[in-house]
């Protein structure tokens, strides 16, 4: 299973610098103009010459790549495929194989699809290497994010490892008692319960002490709180954050006129 | 209103609203492992919504998606209104008391799954061309060969998947809360929600019957579309 916490690469470089707001607007300006910009080669533009440069500026390119090769690309492979195969439109068959056919025009909107889930979770995947989830989290926070919401997602990144080794565990002390995880469909549905079971009542019973735990520490509290760490915004952020948000009203716009 | 919301929330909420994404992401992974035809990725999601309210539920599923998101696979980030929704009405069923014995929590179920079902449809419509990267797609893929409207086709496919699902994951949940001590459960905003009124053993075996029937019933369906 993954023992990594989060995808998140310590660097120092220009986009590591960038606010974690403004990479999360150029996040959205991604996704808002591969889905509305009215240009077939949109999604692979994007790809080619904004994103694959990024992560060379940013310096994880061996890292963006890694999580392409193995997380990206075989899902847009495999959509793309599906889409290509079972689409039920267009006339003019290109290949045919059994039942399943590729026409010209599925084969185009299959290229299109997975050229928007590519930009999609390529933007995530730059912004999640290049920003640490704490980071972002205490810049919303500054900006009025309420704490809870902050404490619910790092929180969760800590606990999720921890479960993740403890269902590890509670597998293994159960296989060793004996108990069938590979064998029939009934064997492999009975052994749900004694697997969840322990996992989750451990967890759950922790709730109750923890809450009193934070309780003391002001978690409620109404006062305005200071941070250990801040969290630089310069004007360049601001302006770019103003281009990305009109990059994408264009987009939406010129969808809208030209349909 | 915002008073309806503030009520689902206290100390006691935000402390198990981590721990419900955690179960939710680590159980689905389990049952991954156990290679059953089901995902029971929201156990955590109708716990804090019939322990908390609605608007916890819906919270925890949106947030469990991006979390999923963060740190498993970006492939997550679009589902998050399906698991928002799925969170909302449990919380909406529990507090019309159907979450208090095992025929309910049935109801509750199929209801989380029709919930499920309208809410998918469009997300992967829109989003994907009705065909997504999951498995189930290749019934969908059928049946558009088979000549059926992609509304049809996509919103067919998961009437058959996600039922059992969403049944097996209510009556889970339900188990959950019978097992924990009623100290544990005092503390939550809706405790009065899970109250169960006697977990009946023969109200047990029926509901297991109701989800075998469903196994059935999918099997049955799909024979008839891969056959036919």
């Amino acid at each position: 299973m993954h023992e990594r916490l989060s995808f998140y690469i310590k660097r120092d470089s220009l986009i590591h610098r960038l606010n974690p707001l403004t990479k999360l607007v150029l996040v959205f300006a991604f996704i808002g103009i591969a889905f509305t910009f009215p240009w077939y080669w949109i999604g692979l533009f994007l790809f080619v010459f904004v994103l694959i440069p990024l992560a060379f500026i940013a310096k994880v390119s061996r890292e963006y790549f890694f999580t392409a090769t193995r997380l990206i690309l075989p899902a847009a492979g495999f959509l793309f495929l599906m889409q290509a195969l079972f689409q039920p439109i267009g006339e003019e068959i290109i290949f045919q194989f059994y039942f399943l056919d590729a026409t010209r025009e599925s084969l185009a909107f299959a290229f299109t699809i997975a050229a928007r889930i590519i930009v999609m979770i390529s933007a995530f995947t730059m912004l999640l290497l290049t920003t640490h989830p704490s980071e972002l989290m205490s810049d919303l926070t500054r900006r009025g994010l309420p704490g809870q919401f902050a404490y619910v997602i790092i929180s969760t990144l800590q606990i999720l490892p921890q479960m993740q080794a403890k269902a590890q565990t509670i597998i293994a002390a159960q296989r060793s008692r004996g108990l069938d995880t590979e064998s029939t469909f009934l064997k492999r549905a009975g052994s749900v319960l004694p697997l969840v079971g322990p996992l989750v009542f451990g967890s759950l019973v922790e709730v109750e002490e923890r809450a009193i735990a934070i309780e003391a520490r002001g978690f409620t509290s109404k006062k305005e709180k200071t941070s250990l760490h801040e969290v630089p915004d310069t004007v360049t952020d601001k302006t770019l954050r103003w281009i990305l948000i009109i990059l994408i009203i264009l987009s939406i716009l010129l969808n809208l006129w030209l349909s | 209103m915002l008073d309806k919301i503030k009520s689902n929330f206290n100390t006691q909420t935000w402390v198990l609203i981590p721990i419900a994404i955690a179960i939710n992401l680590v159980v689905g992974q389990i049952v991954l492992t156990l290679k059953l035809p089901v995902f029971l990725d929201s156990i955590g999601t109708v716990l804090v919504a019939v322990l908390c309210g609605p608007w916890a539920g819906a919270l925890t599923g949106a947030l469990s998606n991006t979390i999923a998101g963060i740190a498993l696979d970006p492939g997550w980030f679009p589902w998050w209104p399906v698991a928002a929704m799925i969170g909302y009405m449990a919380g909406r069923m529990a507090e019309w008391g159907f979450f208090k014995s095992w025929w309910k929590v049935v109801v509750t179920g199929f209801v989380i799954a029709l919930t499920a079902v309208i809410v998918s449809t469009p997300i992967a419509v829109y989003l994907f061309g009705g065909i997504t990267a999951s498995g189930s797609s290749f019934i969908t893929a059928y049946l558009l060969q088979t000549g059926q409207g992609i509304w049809q086709a996509v919103a067919s496919t998961s009437f058959i998947t996600e039922p059992v699902d969403k049944i097996t994951t209510a009556m889970l949940a339900f188990a959950i809360i019978l097992g924990l001590p009623k100290r544990t459960v005092g503390g939550y905003p809706k405790a009065a929600n899970a109250e169960a009124e006697g977990a009946d053993r023969n109200q047990l075996y029926i509901a297991i019957g109701v989800i075998v029937l469903l196994v059935l019933f999918a099997a049955f369906m799909l024979r008839n579309i891969l056959g036919g």
